[in-house]
């Protein structure tokens, strides 16, 4: 390949890497504010991550995953912050009240603030778990890759994740077989309290 | 006990041991909810201070290559 060439494949392949990261954006960060449980530490973390990805573009791969990439960076560079820090004491009040200052018309709806809290309350390795297979979109195998875990880990993680969820809801598979009028109103107030 | 009110009680008093883990049911209801608040943070699009960012890397990365290209040139 003459030196021309080589310089506008190059090219090509920036433009590539920059469009892809940036379609990965939105879901990139919706896993970063999945694991910090807030938005203005998700945003610090998701800026990390394009830092730390646009420097080493050389690294990743043309044609291979760019979002199981970008996700592996960020839970990386999440996990090394906790280290660093330690733990950080948890005041779900303001994590709250935080939240939903910044989007409140967003989360309006009772069972969806049930939920967060309620996702908040797992461990991290089950509710990253939970996340990357139910939510991003991710099949058991890349979620293995991402977390560095057996594919066995992740499905047992997952599961965990969902029945700890059932319990913190207080969902009862009742609810959920075509309830009548009066049991939905009843549903609606139990996620509701 | 009616059927009905009996199955009222359980909803209002649902306890964690009264739970049947592994239903197909609740497990739909669990994954409609994860999805939905995924869902709303991804629908906030991508916040300015990102594509700034992106700007400004990019841009940096243009001047860096000018530099090697003038260098290249002498």
């Amino acid at each position: 390949m003459s030196a021309q060439a080589e310089s506008s494949k190059a090219d090509a392949d920036d433009r590539v890497f920059k469009r892809d990261l940036l379609a990965s954006l939105p879901n990139l960060r919706a896993f970063a504010v999945s694991l910090t449980g807030r938005h203005d530490k998700a945003d610090d973390l998701v800026q990390d991550t394009i830092m730390k990805a646009w420097a080493n573009q050389k690294s990743f791969t043309a044609g291979t995953n760019m979002r199981a990439w970008l996700f592996t960076i960020l839970r990386n560079e999440f996990y090394s912050q906790m280290r660093k820090r330690g733990r950080e004491v948890q005041d779900s009040d303001g994590l709250f009240s935080e939240r939903f200052s910044v989007h409140p018309e967003q989360y309006g709806r009772l069972d969806l603030q049930d939920f967060r809290e309620a996702l908040d309350k797992l461990p991290e390795d089950q509710r990253e778990a939970i996340v990357l297979v139910g939510a991003a979109g991710f099949a058991y195998e890349e979620a293995a890759e991402i977390c560095g875990c057996a594919v066995g880990t992740i499905k047992s993680r997952v599961s965990r994740a969902r029945t700890r969820l059932q319990e913190l809801l207080g969902v009862s598979g009742e609810s959920d077989y075509g309830p009548d009028a009066g049991d939905a109103a009843i549903t609606a107030r139990a996620f509701g309290s | 006990m009616s059927e009905d009110t009996r199955k009222k009680q359980d909803m209002t008093t649902a306890q964690p041991s009264q739970i049947k883990p592994g239903t197909i049911a609740p497990n739909a209801s669990i994954s409609r909810k994860l999805k939905e608040f995924y869902d709303a943070v991804q629908e906030e699009g991508i916040p300015d201070r990102f594509l700034d960012l992106l700007e400004r890397l990019e841009a940096a990365e243009q001047a860096q290559k000018a530099n090697a290209k003038a260098v290249d040139a002498k």
